[in-house]
């Protein structure tokens, strides 16, 4: 052994010598094994830490579909112009040492650069860069633009492994004139997102609610991102309930950085996963016409209207006025948009369908009619002569009544809502009935609704009558209460469910809202939300829900014989035996603040439909919103009569997850076909396919850019005029790529 | 049985060396490579092949791979020089070379004969195709004057005035790399210096002295740079301030102001930088590294371009090939050590063994103090891993000097 051979020799130099270097050898491999392998993983994390930045990437939010499969709330490409620093850094430096830092010298003779103001230099040197880029690429597209300096900077210090946003969704003209002028342009490319879009604007906007782009990241997420970057976030309705489900999963990029924080590589770690797509029970046709029909009562009209299967519980409509259009909340308000919705007096956000508690008025005769029933104390058949008012004693309370004096029986003081018999017959079933039985048609208490956004209105308890403001119960309460006024408060949708169990013998259902949701991921696994289910029995004697339906019918078609017709007239539709019940409430006691409904359900002999109108500030209730109901059947009516559609036909999984399939081969010969010359493919375009060419199948077309708009599969073409042209062309669909 | 016969041929290369040599030669081109062409993706095949000669060739030439491996042939032409004659000649011219070494220290603190290539001393000459470092050659021609010197019988070496002559012989050429200023080579003369005076069998009691004073010395020049304020300092400012980084402590002083405070503060981020960059280097790599050219902290310019392939070229080997690469390295250069204390103990007589000596102190001084920087049990100094980092002079340097080595080899006792 060599080692021991020096030792053997007595040579007490080199033995000495050898021990050294041995000693030397042996403390440089015991410090390496202390460095990489005892402490490696504190270094491998330091290496992580700076050149590893994670960024989430947006998944594509679920759709909502109404029952035919039309999308309420879609996701539509967005084409963002992005320029990539990485690849400007040539141009950064050349810009520095061939202009600006010449400039400096040619201004300041002799003076030697020190180091902070040569980084001065550099950042002045990027912005010009930059700047100029944008100026080119917007004014070639005639939307010139100039680079915020400070921004840029900013952008540049914190975000520099990002693509840096230029332009933000240009709309379709701009984006054919960027890829006929730009598209050789260095490090720009177009860049296509996912936006959110409401096709039908303002439809249905209550129930769907608005996102908001949020950079905040949710519970579930595993990953705490270096980039979040936003993402669509439900705040209101649906979008807000059902955000769990419709924002998917986001998926998480790792950016290698280099020293200088530049992209160098990037990986996907976790691919997004789009979004549960949400079928509601929504027939949007229906809901345009409930909106056009409570539109009609009055320009800035503040009201509400349900429309509800009555059998089931499915909601077909639901409406709020006024409205507003979810849109405008996407890409963010103006100061003056949000303070138009923000307006004391209308207050569009309002969703008064389910929020708005009003005094049913009238429309809770049906309650307190059936109680009289019930109580064993009212002879439908029997006069009641009234005076024309109502009285509790000589000097008590007293209550003015538009029917009028005269005699009444039971359908005859319905169909003319005579106050006086249902307070007198209400007064002698007595307070605790009447209650207790708006308890059993569950008023007082939230529907059920799966949003879980609603109001549950106002019932005193029937155990222990008690105002709301804590005094004692008094007789004229009752008297009050039967009429609908004081002591009680509804939402619309509480009298849809309400007269919905009317209709069908006495089920209070919960209403449904939606049907199915579709799981991008396993299309086939398709989950129904279970219909027709009861929350409650009535247990009201089926002879008497069928009096009350009876009435209802006369509320709206009987005529007496002096002519005079019943109050809910204006709601008859032929063909559709509309039953109903009018009712005008009071807000206030002695004010004018009126409220007013039409409750009913249609057709007479086989009901189906349940339809709610409410409106604040009506004439009355039959001549306000009966003929918004009648609007509403009418299209009820047509739906019925049109062919049946098959409910699934607009196919639900069309887009956006297939997307993400790789094009097939017999998409690719369709555009082959078209004599493309080209094909550009941008980065991270995904969604866009990009030819440039001309159809031979079409040569009389002068088509010269096409721009394949996947989302929509359709295809949007532009001529040299940009002329907008519409030609039917197999979407091209590119799999996603990854820049290596 | 140990009794050498007539015709048996003792071996006249010593194989365990040149075989380490060759090892290392290898490694040094391929981290080189790795270093220099991250991102070179076109390659040298295709280059070879769509190139014109002159064009492939003069592309090959500028890199520093190929550099690289033109320095190790010409060192081995240098080695086998250095073996054709006996070493007592080379002894003899001693002094020439001694002198010539010290003049070309002299001449390369001269303006216009010295460059500086960029950094802030002035420590080469430009001699067009390559820039020379005058105090790599300074070492080696220390040891060969020395060994001449100290090779006197010892009966003269106990006199004081030849004892501070041989301290004379040392102190000189580091005073003038001192100047350069290069601290780290001329450190590296000391223990050059101490150990071949050691092995001489000088007196021990001038050596303790010596070594004693020396640490006196040393020690209170440490206070004084630790504690002491910046305008007391003896050193530059930046070898004041990596010892500073060496042993952890604040470059600010307390009388500073605030913004002289936030100056020192962003200076000794910079400082440490490089070593910091090292260690992530070095520690990442693990146990069995991440391959070659697979390392991040050099292709992503963590670990600055402009040391990675010579000063710190050790922590890419650590980052790309692991503990296990590392300590291969250690390995080969323990073999080249102790086969030059092998052949000190074989020399013929006290000039070889001297001279053997001296050149396993430069082996051993440049690997420890290298690779102990990359991993900051050593302050950081400008000092070459033998054979591996870039460089053309320390790559000659180094050749001629394992060239001595087998020149004393071949003239050993053979008993």
């Amino acid at each position: 052994m060599l080692i021991v051979d020096q030792l053997k020799r007595r040579d007490p130099h080199l033995q000495l010598i050898s021990l050294g270097v041995l000693a030397g050898m042996f403390t440089l491999i015991a410090g390496l094994w202390y460095h990489q392998v005892i402490a490696a993983s504190g270094y491998r994390a330091d290496l992580e830490d700076q050149t590893l930045r994670s960024v989430r990437v947006r998944a594509i939010r679920g759709k909502i579909l109404d029952r035919n499969g039309n999308p309420l709330a879609d996701n539509r490409p967005s084409y963002n112009l992005n320029v990539y620093l990485e690849d400007l850094r040539r141009n950064f430096r050349y810009e520095y040492t061939n202009s600006v830092r010449k400039e400096f010298y040619r201004e300041n003779p002799g003076k030697r650069l020190t180091r902070s103001a040569a980084d001065l230099l550099q950042r002045e040197a990027r912005y010009r860069v930059v700047s100029n880029i944008l100026y080119q690429v917007s004014s070639r597209i005639d939307q010139p633009r100039i680079l915020m300096e400070e921004d840029f900077h900013r952008r540049y210090l914190n975000e520099r492994t990002l693509p840096l946003l230029l332009l933000k969704d240009l709309p379709f003209p701009q984006v054919a004139r960027y890829l006929e002028t730009c598209s050789t342009l260095p490090s720009v490319a177009l860049d296509v997102e996912p936006t959110r879009y409401y096709p039908y604007g303002s439809a249905a906007a209550h129930l769907l609610g608005y996102v908001r782009l949020d950079k905040a990241s949710t519970e579930d997420e595993t990953f705490a991102f270096t980039y979040p970057l936003v993402d669509f976030k439900g705040v209101k309705g649906l979008e807000l309930a059902l955000d769990e489900q419709l924002r998917g999963r986001p998926g998480m990029k790792m950016v290698l950085v280099n020293h200088l924080a530049y992209r160098q590589s990037e990986e996907v770690w976790q691919t997004p996963e789009p979004g549960t797509n949400v079928v509601l029970t929504i027939d949007i046709e229906i809901q345009r016409a409930t909106e056009r029909a409570l539109a009609t009562v009055r320009p800035d009209v503040r009201g509400a209207a349900v429309v509800m299967d009555c059998n089931n519980g499915d909601i077909l409509a639901i409406a709020s006025a006024p409205t507003y259009d979810p849109n405008t909340f996407v890409d963010g308000l103006t100061p003056e948009e949000w303070k138009s919705l923000n307006d004391e007096e209308l207050r569009p956000l309002f969703n008064r369908a389910v929020y708005g508690a009003y005094p049913p008025g009238s429309t809770f005769k049906i309650v307190s009619g059936l109680a009289a029933l019930e109580a064993g104390v009212l002879n439908p058949n029997q006069i009641y002569r009234s005076k024309g008012f109502f009285q509790i004693g000589s000097r008590g309370r007293h209550w003015k009544d538009t029917a009028g004096a005269g005699d009444f029986d039971f359908r005859t003081a319905f169909a003319f809502s005579s106050n006086p018999y249902f307070q007198e017959y209400g007064l002698l079933a007595g307070p605790q009935k009447v209650v207790e039985l708006a308890k059993r048609f569950g008023l007082g208490e939230p529907t059920g609704l799966v949003t879980r956004q609603e109001a549950s209105g106002y019932l005193p308890d029937h155990t222990r009558l008690r105002k709301r403001d804590g005094n004692r119960w008094m007789d004229g309460d009752t008297a009050n209460l039967c009429i609908g006024q004081g002591e009680i408060t509804v939402t619309p949708l509480q009298m849809a469910v309400l007269t919905s169990a009317v209709a069908n013998n006495g089920k209070v259902l919960i209403p449904r809202l939606i049907k199915e949701l579709h799981p991008l991921d396993a299309p086939d696994a398709a989950h129904a939300l279970p219909a027709g289910q009861v929350r409650k029995e009535v247990n009201s004697r089926p002879d008497h829900l069928a009096l009350i339906r009876r009435a209802m019918l006369d509320d709206v078609e009987y005529r007496d014989r002096s002519g005079r017709r019943a109050s809910g007239h204006l709601a008859a539709v032929k063909g559709m035996q509309v039953c109903g019940k009018t009712g005008t409430a009071q807000i206030r006691s002695g004010g004018k603040d009126y409220v007013t409904w039409f409750v009913s359900f249609a057709p007479y002999s086989n009901p189906k439909y349940a339809v709610v109108v409410v409106v604040e500030e009506g004439a009355s209730g039959g001549g306000t919103c009966a003929p918004v109901a009648r609007q509403i059947y009418e299209a009820l009516q047509k739906r019925d009569n049109a062919p049946k559609r098959n409910p699934q036909e607009a196919s639900i999984n069309s887009t956006p997850e297939s997307l993400s399939r790789p094009a097939d081969l017999h998409r690719l010969r369709a555009i082959e076909s078209a004599n493309i010359s080209h094909l550009l493919l941008h980065r991270h375009a995904n969604l866009v396919g990009v030819s440039h060419g001309r159809d031979t199948a079409r040569p009389y077309l002068d088509v010269e850019f096409r721009i394949f708009d996947v989302s929509s599969s359709d295809v949007h073409a532009w001529d040299r005029e940009h002329r907008l042209q519409s030609v039917s062309f197999t979407a091209f669909i590119r799999q996603p790529f990854q820049i290596t | 049985m140990f009794e050498p016969t007539l015709n048996h041929r003792e071996p006249r290369l010593d194989w365990p060396m040149w075989l380490a040599i060759f090892a290392l030669m290898v490694i040094g081109t391929a981290f080189i490579y790795s270093t220099t062409s991250v991102y070179d993706t076109v390659g040298i095949w295709r280059r070879f092949r769509e190139y014109s000669w002159s064009g492939f060739f003069g592309w090959l030439a500028k890199q520093f791979y190929f550099k690289q491996v033109f320095a190790y042939g010409l060192g081995l032409v240098m080695a086998v020089v250095f073996c054709l004659f006996d070493y007592h000649k080379l002894a003899r011219w001693s002094l020439v070379i001694y002198w010539g070494s010290i003049l070309l220290l002299v001449a390369v603190l001269i303006e216009g004969i010295g460059t500086t290539a960029g950094t802030g001393a002035r420590r080469w000459i430009d001699l067009g195709f390559f820039n020379m470092q005058p105090s790599e050659f300074a070492k080696l021609s220390l040891v060969i004057a020395l060994a001449h010197f100290l090779s006197r019988p010892v009966e003269e070496l106990r006199l004081p005035g030849v004892f501070f002559k041989a301290i004379g012989m040392t102190l000189l050429p580091f005073l003038l790399i001192l100047k350069e200023p290069d601290l780290g080579s001329a450190l590296v003369l000391i223990p050059i210096g101490l150990m071949m005076m050691y092995v001489a069998e000088v007196p021990k009691r001038y050596l303790k002295r010596l070594v004693g004073y020396g640490a006196v010395f040393i020690g209170l020049l440490l206070v004084n740079v630790l504690f002491a304020p910046a305008e007391w300092q003896p050193l530059e400012q930046y070898q004041r301030e990596r010892l500073l980084v060496y042993f952890g402590r604040d470059f600010a002083s307390q009388y500073d102001t605030p913004v002289e405070r936030q100056r020192a503060q962003a200076r000794q981020r910079d400082k440490t930088y490089n070593v910091d960059q090292a260690l992530i280097s070095v520690g990442s790599g693990g146990l069995t590294g991440k391959g070659w050219r697979q390392g991040t902290q050099n292709a992503l310019g963590f670990l600055p371009s402009t040391v990675a392939h010579n000063d710190f070229i050790f922590s890419v080997i650590a980052e790309e090939k692991g503990f296990l690469g590392s300590v291969l390295l250690i390995a080969l250069y323990t073999v080249i050590m102790f086969t030059g204390i092998k052949i000190a103990s074989q020399a013929r007589d006290r000039l070889g063994r001297l001279l053997a000596i001296g050149v396993v102190v430069i082996f051993f001084s440049h690997v420890f103090v290298n690779i102990g920087m990359n991993i900051r049990i050593m302050p950081v100094t400008g000092i070459p891993l033998p054979l591996i980092s870039y460089g053309g002079t320390s790559v000659l340097c180094t050749l001629i000097a394992a060239g001595i080595l087998q020149n004393i080899y071949i003239y050993r006792r053979f008993y």
